[in-house]
């Protein structure tokens, strides 16, 4: 069967590469987007995003705001023994100095002895790898105004973050000492599908909690709203270039109805040359977007996964066959009559 | 026997609050190999007549028989089957694909009306036909370079390479000069007459009449003359 979709971007090649650059523009756009939104998303919860699946509790007292929650030590005690890996630990924002007095903002966490969080000596810290790009080597001793003592850099850990800032692990006989508080602010089981009923808690599933965190749904949601209208608008694209294509070419299309053309034969034509466009496009933004994904700088907080490349190149494939579908639709409706009646095309 | 045979043929279009009967009950038979022209005025029905004898649009009353079955019953994807393998079309305008050239246009039409030939006897055959119609020096243009003359030869090369039973031609030579009209109505009788091809043209051009077999008046919805000519 002879191919008329190919014939005609033969054809017409400047049409055709316009649409092409359009929908690679808008897909490249939309998968640069994607990585930040993702990037950001990890510069701002790597700390519990990288967590087991599992549920975290608090203070209901709290209304949903983790810092001031506070879990009641016997209460603790209890979890603690009664759940296999259950783990206490408290997350506040504060700063280091080194011998020089820079200051190096960060978020020390700690919790109870536990295989999901590190292990930490009284007086040692671990560190978050982006601060060693600071300058803070393993051994380096680090204060703070709050503290007696003095820290000892013992390592780093690769993409620990919490709203946007380097987590700093600290013992927690330290933190009790830093925050003057003895009480943890959550609870943390993992590996429960649903969550336990523990008397005088809240519970939250890690994506609800990552929502109690300042900033990070407004952040998301303003990035993911952008890559969403991004797809819509790519797919208004479609349904108005093969729209206007097929204004120009009711007389085309009536002429072949009337010599016996099937109007599924001219579906497929425009079918043809959207998946064709599209996979072309995609194809192209793919490897620039996972491209700049391995060059993007460090401190860049930039995240593209195949997995996501692949699910919002289905989306398009997805929303550009709609679109040429509506805009086709008036084939249907065209009468070989009206081509024949017309003028020379 | 007729190989075409139209009967008590009405057309009627709402306009408006009030009906206009356009066919008011034609009857017409056309004999197999026969070169029939339907001329009359405008507005007197010819075209709708032709369009409805081909299947591009319904009859409100009446009935059309081809090789004895009614068309008018047909349902579209039947009408559709006829047309591509049984008519050929040719138009006031040549229109033709403006993405093809000359060869694929005749290729697609060959490819529409579903032949059995093999690709290098589809290839054989449109060149045997462009041959006929002298175009076979332009088969890689597209249409685009070429003349007004030019493109209706195609346009007839294409109406008749799957070897149709019936031509229709509305008004084939209206875009063209007189030197380029006479030409083309010779290439359509030379045509025709050695392929056997049933024709039926609506001209308004009365100098065109001399190539045709039967003439068939045509006035207000009705046919006044019903004449066959001895050539």
């Amino acid at each position: 069967m002879m191919n008329l979709a190919f014939k005609e971007i033969k054809k017409n090649k400047v049409r055709f590469l316009i649409l092409g650059s359009i929908i690679f523009l808008v897909s490249l756009l939309t998968y640069i987007i994607s990585g930040l939104a993702n990037g950001l998303s990890q510069d701002n919860a790597s700390l519990i995003k990288d967590l087991p699946e599992g549920h975290f509790y608090m203070n209901p007292e709290a209304e949903e705001t983790y810092n001031l929650s506070r879990i009641d030590s016997s209460l603790q005690e209890e979890i603690v023994n009664d759940y296999q890996d259950a783990t206490a630990l408290s997350i506040q924002m504060g700063f280091l100095d080194d011998r020089n007095g820079k200051q190096q903002s960060v978020v020390f966490v700690t919790s109870t002895e536990s295989e999901i969080f590190n292990d930490v000596k009284d007086g040692e810290i671990l560190l978050d790898r982006s601060l060693e790009d600071k300058g803070i080597k393993v051994g380096d001793m680090l204060t703070n105004p709050q503290f007696s003592g003095e820290f000892i850099v013992k390592g780093f850990v690769d993409q620990t973050k919490f709203s946007h800032a380097a987590v700093a692990f600290i013992n927690m006989e330290d933190y009790k000492e830093i925050y003057k508080v003895n009480e943890m602010q959550l609870v943390f089981i993992p590996k429960e599908n649903s969550p336990h009923e523990i008397t005088g808690l809240q519970s939250f599933t890690k994506q609800e909690f990552l929502k109690t965190i300042p900033s990070y749904s407004a952040e998301q949601m303003t990035l993911n709203m952008i890559v969403w209208f991004l797809v819509v608008i790519s797919g208004m694209l479609y349904a108005i270039f093969f729209y206007m294509m097929n204004v120009q070419k009711i007389g085309l299309y009536g002429i072949l109805k009337a010599i016996g053309v099937k109007t599924s034969r001219l579906f497929t034509m425009m079918w043809t040359q959207m998946f064709l466009i599209t996979i072309t496009s995609l194809a192209l933004s793919i490897a620039i977007s996972q491209g700049f994904n391995t060059i993007a700088p460090e401190g860049m907080p930039f995240s593209l996964t195949i997995e996501t490349t692949l699910i919002l190149s289905g989306v398009f494939l997805m929303i550009g066959f709609i679109g040429t579908t509506i805009a086709s639709l008036q084939i249907k409706k065209i009468e070989p009559l009206q081509a024949i009646q017309q003028g020379e095309m | 026997m007729s190989l075409f045979t139209i009967t008590k043929v009405r057309k009627t279009f709402q306009n408006g609050d009030s009906k206009e009967e356009i066919l008011k009950g034609v009857n017409l038979s056309l004999r197999e190999g026969e070169i029939a022209a339907l001329v009359g005025a405008s507005g007197s029905g010819k075209s709708t007549l032709l369009t409805i004898a081909a299947g591009l649009q319904s009859a409100s009353d009446g009935q059309v028989l081809f090789e004895e079955k009614n068309i008018s019953a047909m349902n579209q994807e039947q009408i559709r089957e006829i047309r591509s393998k049984k008519f050929g079309f040719i138009f006031q305008f040549s229109h033709l694909v403006p993405f093809l050239t000359v060869q694929e246009q005749l290729m697609l039409m060959l490819d529409v009306s579903e032949t059995e030939l093999k690709k290098s006897e589809q290839k054989r055959e449109v060149d045997k036909i462009l041959q006929l119609v002298g175009m076979e020096h332009r088969k890689h243009a597209y249409p685009s370079s070429l003349s007004g003359g030019e493109k209706q030869r195609v346009a007839i090369a294409r109406a008749i390479i799957h070897k149709p039973k019936v031509l229709f031609a509305d008004e084939p030579t209206a875009s063209l000069d007189s030197k380029r009209s006479k030409e083309v109505m010779e290439l359509i009788r030379e045509i025709t007459k050695t392929l056997n091809i049933t024709t039926l043209i609506v001209t308004h051009d009365e100098e065109m009449l001399s190539y045709t077999d039967h003439i068939i008046k045509m006035s207000d919805g009705l046919i006044l003359k019903n004449k066959e000519l001895i050539h």
